[in-house]
């Protein structure tokens, strides 16, 4: 055999020819190099947004920087600004406040959230129309609702005012939910619970359907009643996701902002200035941006701390 | 423990008929098996029994009771799931407790302490009481299920192929302590499988299920030997009986009505050919197309005209693939046209 034919037969060459290989030219980047290349826009963008502005804000809370004189002599004031904050009675009402509103908002949502998605799972008609009617409140901006819920709380006109003083019998004007000391800390709640409770229900309508049918089955024949059904099964398999749920309500309301500014701006007094609202008080009222600095990482290492300490007992949970 | 009735029992989803007038008595402390391929009722059948399913038209009857209407906790029965139906948060312990913690029949500490203790012991499982449910293999999980199952000494226990999920090796040392546990508890049992191989070794009779309808009920021998049908004839043996035309048997003394023809390995008389020995009359010549060698015994893959058969063979025996051979047959299985069996 001296020659190679090709399949069809046109072309053939003398033995060694066809397969003369050319050394191979190093082309193109290594694979590191493109890796980098991939995650490097990835990575400026984080450093510029992310951790910058958060190591920047750590330098600006030693200092006495003002960001409305930005020319004024800087000067270091070491940890003057932590003291100061941690020391002030004023600043701990606000974050008893916020702890108020934390607790009672995840309280709520979560009895109430978990309530609707038990009744959701249930196979009746038009279960899906109704799911989707309760998801309603969620898909709005914190904007909108705190703007029409200010309406709501109308107490002239509202349509709140109107039907609590329909089945309570007192006259819808004779109170103000945004306007009372006592009344507005939980006026907050309602608002932020009747946006957010559909959230925390779809998270444990996760939890629920993934329950197989055949547990239940199984406990059915080992004769555990409805109430033992609940508690044994429902609950503890639906525990992982409720304890989701809370984390991120919880650290979404640590920081709330909007829909609090928009409905009482943290009146009447301070009754409802949540953390947020304070720090955004001195940051650009006040334009102590050195103290406001110091607050933010105070806040950050409080949520950090906090959900941390969270993550882990959910894993606990998680690995039961 | 007691005897359980099916009494011509329907049961349709929609459009599909999953039973179909099906009866079946089950004697008490007796095991058997429900044998089928999927979707022909098996399933169904064991949740009529339990309750999770309420019949179209029918009775069910456990201990001369009518239970037709009773919700399963009523019913005095006991479920093995296909999937491991374990309470995941639950240790072993709890698991097996689960089931005599029931309001309806309290039973004192000490004494669900030495039950699960005893059915513990015999599933091999005791020494993973305090596990959780999450921290146990696939077989331990089963066994917990079936231990779970056996604990409260049920009317029927009700199995769905609750072996079907684990490896060959784990089935078949379960299979044989399931049927040990099952004799030393005197435990009425019905198993739902396709596996041929768990109905012939655990079950005093098999029903074989097809299409939603009982067709035939017996002990293993019984369903192997004497089989209705070709269908029946197909679900037991290994390998599957040969169903060929009768047609290709040539002048064999074959029944008027016989269409096909069932061959299992002892109704073939294999004969090599040689010098010394002359083809007999009514044998039929067939040519060695594969041998699939199983240690034990080899599957002999034969072409009789345009027809296949498998048979098993001595492995001592000296093939080889290519060989023309010369097959007897002996009393084969005659089905006339609809399939049926005609003796």
């Amino acid at each position: 055999m001296t020659s190679h034919t090709d399949p069809a037969g046109l072309v053939s060459l003398p033995e060694g020819h066809q397969r003369a290989s050319l050394p191979r030219v190093q082309t193109g980047l290594s694979d590191r190099a493109i890796a980098w290349l991939f995650i490097g826009p990835t990575m400026a963008l984080l450093l510029a947004i992310n951790l910058f502005p958060l190591l920047w804000t750590i330098f600006l809370s030693f200092t006495n920087y003002r960001a409305n004189r930005p020319n004024a002599p800087l000067w270091n004031v070491g940890f003057d600004h932590y003291v100061a904050i941690l020391t002030d009675p004023d600043i701990w009402l606000r974050m008893q406040a916020t702890a108020h509103f934390v607790f009672w908002t995840i309280a709520l949502q979560t009895v109430i959230g978990f309530g609707l998605a038990y009744l959701v799972d249930r196979k009746f008609r038009g279960h899906g129309f109704w799911t989707t009617l309760i998801l309603v409140p969620m898909m709005l901006s914190p904007a909108v609702v705190g703007n029409f819920w200010t309406f709501l709380y109308q107490p002239q006109i509202g349509l709140f005012n109107y039907v609590v003083g329909f089945f309570g019998g007192i006259a819808p004007g004779s109170f103000q939910m945004l306007g009372d000391v006592t009344l507005s800390p939980w006026a907050i709640i309602i608002v932020d619970t009747w946006m957010w409770t559909p959230y925390v229900m779809l998270i444990c309508l996760a939890g629920l359907r993934s329950i197989p049918d055949y547990i239940y089955e199984a406990a059915e024949v080992d004769r555990a009643s409805n109430i033992r059904q609940f508690v044994s099964i429902t609950l503890p398999m639906c525990m992982p996701f409720i304890m989701l749920a809370i984390l991120f309500r919880g650290i979404e309301n640590f920081k709330m902002f909007d829909m609090v500014n928009l409905l009482t701006a943290g009146g009447p007094g301070s009754t409802t200035e949540l953390a947020s609202i304070t720090l955004k008080r001195a940051a650009f009222e006040a334009w102590r941006t050195g103290y406001s600095s110091a607050f933010a990482i105070i806040l950050f290492v409080a949520v950090f701390g906090l959900a941390n300490i969270y993550v882990k007992t959910l894993n606990k949970v998680k690995a039961r | 423990m007691a005897d359980v009735v099916l009494q011509n029992v329907s049961k349709a989803f929609g459009a599909t008929e999953a039973v179909k007038d099906l009866s079946l008595s089950i004697a008490d402390g007796e095991f058997v098996a429900l044998l089928g391929p999927t979707g022909v009722g098996k399933t169904t059948t064991l949740r009529l029994v339990a309750g999770l399913e309420i019949p179209d038209a029918g009775r069910a009857f456990i201990g001369g009771r009518d239970v037709t209407l009773e919700p399963p906790a009523a019913r005095d029965v006991t479920f093995v799931f296909q999937q491991y139906s374990l309470y995941p948060h639950l240790t072993v312990f709890e698991n097996l407790a689960f089931p005599l913690r029931a309001p309806t029949r309290r039973t004192p500490e000490g004494e669900i302490r030495r039950i699960v203790t005893d059915v513990a012991r015999m599933l091999r499982i005791d020494t993973k009481l305090g596990n959780k449910a999450t921290q146990l293999s696939g077989g331990q999980m089963q066994r917990v299920a079936i231990g779970r199952a056996l604990v409260r000494r049920p009317a029927i226990a009700l199995m769905d192929e609750p072996l079907s999920s684990l490896d060959a090796k784990l089935r078949s040392d379960l299979r044989v302590e399931l049927k040990r546990i099952q004799q030393e508890l005197r435990t009425t049992i019905l198993y739902v499988t396709h596996d041929q191989m768990e109905a012939m070794t655990m079950a005093d009779r098999i029903g074989v299920l097809d299409n939603g309808r009982l067709v035939q009920v017996g002990t293993p021998r019984e369903i192997y030997e004497n089989p209705v049908s070709a269908y029946v004839a197909g679900r037991l043996g290994q390998p599957a009986i040969n169903l060929v035309p009768r047609a290709l048997l040539g002048e064999w003394n074959a029944p008027f009505d016989a269409a096909l023809v069932g061959l299992r390995t002892e109704h073939m008389q294999l004969h090599r050919r040689s010098k010394l020995r002359a083809t007999v009359d009514g044998d039929i010549s067939a040519k060695v197309k594969r041998i699939e060698h199983l240690g034990d015994q080899n599957h002999l893959h034969l072409a009789v005209g345009q027809h296949d058969l498998v048979m098993l063979a001595d492995p001592a025996l000296p093939l080889d693939a290519g060989e023309t051979i010369d097959l007897r047959l002996e009393n084969p299985l005659f089905f006339n046209r609809e399939g049926l069996r005609i003796v």
